[in-house]
């Protein structure tokens, strides 16, 4: 056993030797267009275009990784990788314990999907069952405003609560607008949105390690610079078509 | 990957079949073939581990000094009654922490320290990165931890069934207690032994499939992902809900490896069967 225990921390020491030169990213990989495994089965969409455009322009090696949304912090927190690019909201209590770069998307309105030709009255919702996906935002929001008198249905990842809305199991769900736009339009008719726009988060940013400051500023730097040019604003339209014509950031 | 075939191949498949033989050949569908590799490291050397501790387990239990019998009988008593799932989360994570733990004594400075007082790890420098290979061995020791305190039981009824007429014979010839032990009593326990630990093998095939839970990209894992609906055109494929088709697939797949173990075994007890008394069984 004591053999094995020194085994492994020598391999250890040598695993994080060797990869304290590159940049690792965290990214989901199940929330399309932000991020998601493209049919060769590596990470792909907006972040990881703007991550890899954001690390050409500070000069540093990046690489992409997936990790499940629910421990994506605590993994960040813990080392695994450096940053967070998962499409996370700056909030308050996020900040508690990590750090945000600036935003790379505004803040953008939460909204509600349910299936085609369902009425909710969103005043005065009860007995139904609403589904979000867990730690996020949208969850809290949740909670807070029809946890009372609704159940609500925490999934691991939105395409598991996408996939119940479909068969049934969840009245609606609350989610990012932007990521829901193109779901309704690829439903072919069976999913619509409805009800009010929901405006809660700062925007989406980099997460990172609250003693980071030097990767935090070299991001900054290099968001600022592609919000100033508008390769930014292209970015977004070119993954987010309905965000067009813009100016989104660029000339303030 | 179908740029290989010949276009007199092509023509004869037809469009849509062509398609669909694309689409199940994609990179994502490859990467979830080549991931049963993970399904069958984790059950061969958990197994392997498993019989290692089955055989410690029972050779404590039936120890002749007698605080090893009571490790033996706790190792036996106590593990099996812990939930695998359970413990496939705990241990990877205690050992992982452990580890660090040790490392902080060797390479945290002051300052490491104080940077991160109140979290884990005790200091940058001591941070152990768990990646695939590293779970994937932690979760073999797991499951070989688990399963090899019901292989140790197995065993050590085994050992007990075996005829004492047949040790005392051999004490009688002259054979030392070693020789008795390995030549004798462990060669004839096998056929005992196998019914019990073709069990265990099966449940250590059904256990592999939570190695998703250690963040492993396995076979249930990617079925997962695979049939999760796509609404989204950019990301590849619309389709709607088709988890179940792949969970089918896995259903299958375990069905299969059920029934060539049952093959393998069958043959193994033929062979330490041989020459021995007891009714065959097979």
């Amino acid at each position: 056993m004591k053999t094995l225990i020194i085994a492994a921390a020598a391999l250890a020491m040598l695993a994080t030797g060797a990869q304290a030169q590159t940049v690792r990213i965290a990214t989901e990989g199940a929330y399309a267009p932000w991020n998601f495994l493209d049919d060769s089965g590596k990470p792909a969409g907006f972040e990881i275009d703007l991550g890899n455009e954001l690390c050409a322009r500070a000069a540093l090696d990046c690489t992409f990784q997936t990790n499940e949304w629910d421990s994506i912090i605590p993994n960040l927190i813990a080392g695994n990788y450096d940053a967070i690019m998962a499409g996370m909201s700056i909030t308050d209590e996020r900040k508690q314990s990590i750090d945000f770069s600036d935003n790379y998307f505004p803040p953008d309105p939460s909204k509600y999907i349910v299936r085609a030709g369902t009425t909710l009255d969103f005043g005065a919702l009860s007995g139904k069952s609403v589904g979000v996906q867990g730690a996020t935002i949208q969850a809290a929001y949740a909670e807070a405003t029809f946890g009372a008198t609704n159940t609500i249905k925490a999934f691991g990842t939105a395409d598991q609560a996408l996939a119940d809305l479909n068969a049934g199991n969840v009245d609606v769900i609350l989610a990012d607008g932007s990521y829901l736009s193109e779901i309704v339009a690829g439903s072919s008719g069976s999913l619509e949105l409805t009800g009010p726009d929901v405006m809660i988060g700062g925007g989406v940013g980099v997460g990172l390690r609250k003693a980071d400051d030097d990767l935090e500023g070299k991001l900054n730097a290099a968001i600022g610079e592609m919000k100033k040019d508008g390769s930014l604003d292209a970015l977004i339209i070119k993954w987010f078509p309905d965000k067009a014509p813009g100016p989104i950031f660029a000339g303030g | 990957m179908l740029d290989i075939l010949p276009q007199w191949m092509k023509d004869g498949i037809g469009d849509d079949l062509l398609f669909w033989l694309g689409y199940f050949t994609n990179g994502k569908h490859l990467t979830w073939y080549a991931s049963v590799q993970y399904t069958l490291a984790a059950a061969l050397f958990g197994a392997l581990t498993a019989l290692v501790m089955g055989l410690a387990g029972a050779a404590l239990r039936n120890a002749r000094f007698g605080p090893a019998r009571l490790v033996g009988a706790l190792y036996i008593n106590m593990v099996r009654g812990v939930p695998d799932v359970l413990f496939f989360l705990f241990f990877p994570l205690a050992f992982e922490q452990l580890v660090e733990l040790i490392r902080a004594q060797a390479v945290c400075t002051p300052e490491g320290l104080a940077a991160n007082a109140g979290q884990w790890p005790p200091c940058d420098a001591a941070n152990w990165f768990l990646g695939t290979p590293e779970y994937l061995a932690l979760a073999c020791v797991s499951l070989g931890i688990v399963y090899g305190a019901f292989a140790a039981s197995v065993i050590s009824g085994a050992m007990n069934a075996v005829p004492r007429g047949q040790l005392e014979a051999a004490r009688a010839f002259g054979f030392s207690r070693a020789q008795v032990l390995w030549r004798f009593h462990i060669r004839q326990m096998w056929i005992y032994a196998l019914p019990g630990l073709s069990n265990v093998w099966m449940l250590i095939i059904k256990a592999t499939s939570l190695l998703s839970l250690l963040q492993i990209a396995d076979i249930v894992l990617w079925a997962d992902r695979l049939g999760a609906p796509n609404f989204t055109r950019s990301a590849g494929l619309v389709h709607p809900d088709w988890r179940w088709g792949y969970y089918l697939v896995l259903l299958v797949f375990y069905i299969l490896v059920t029934f060539l173990s049952e093959k393998v075994f069958a043959a193994v007890t033929r062979w330490a069967g041989r020459g021995m008394s007891v009714a065959n069984p097979a």
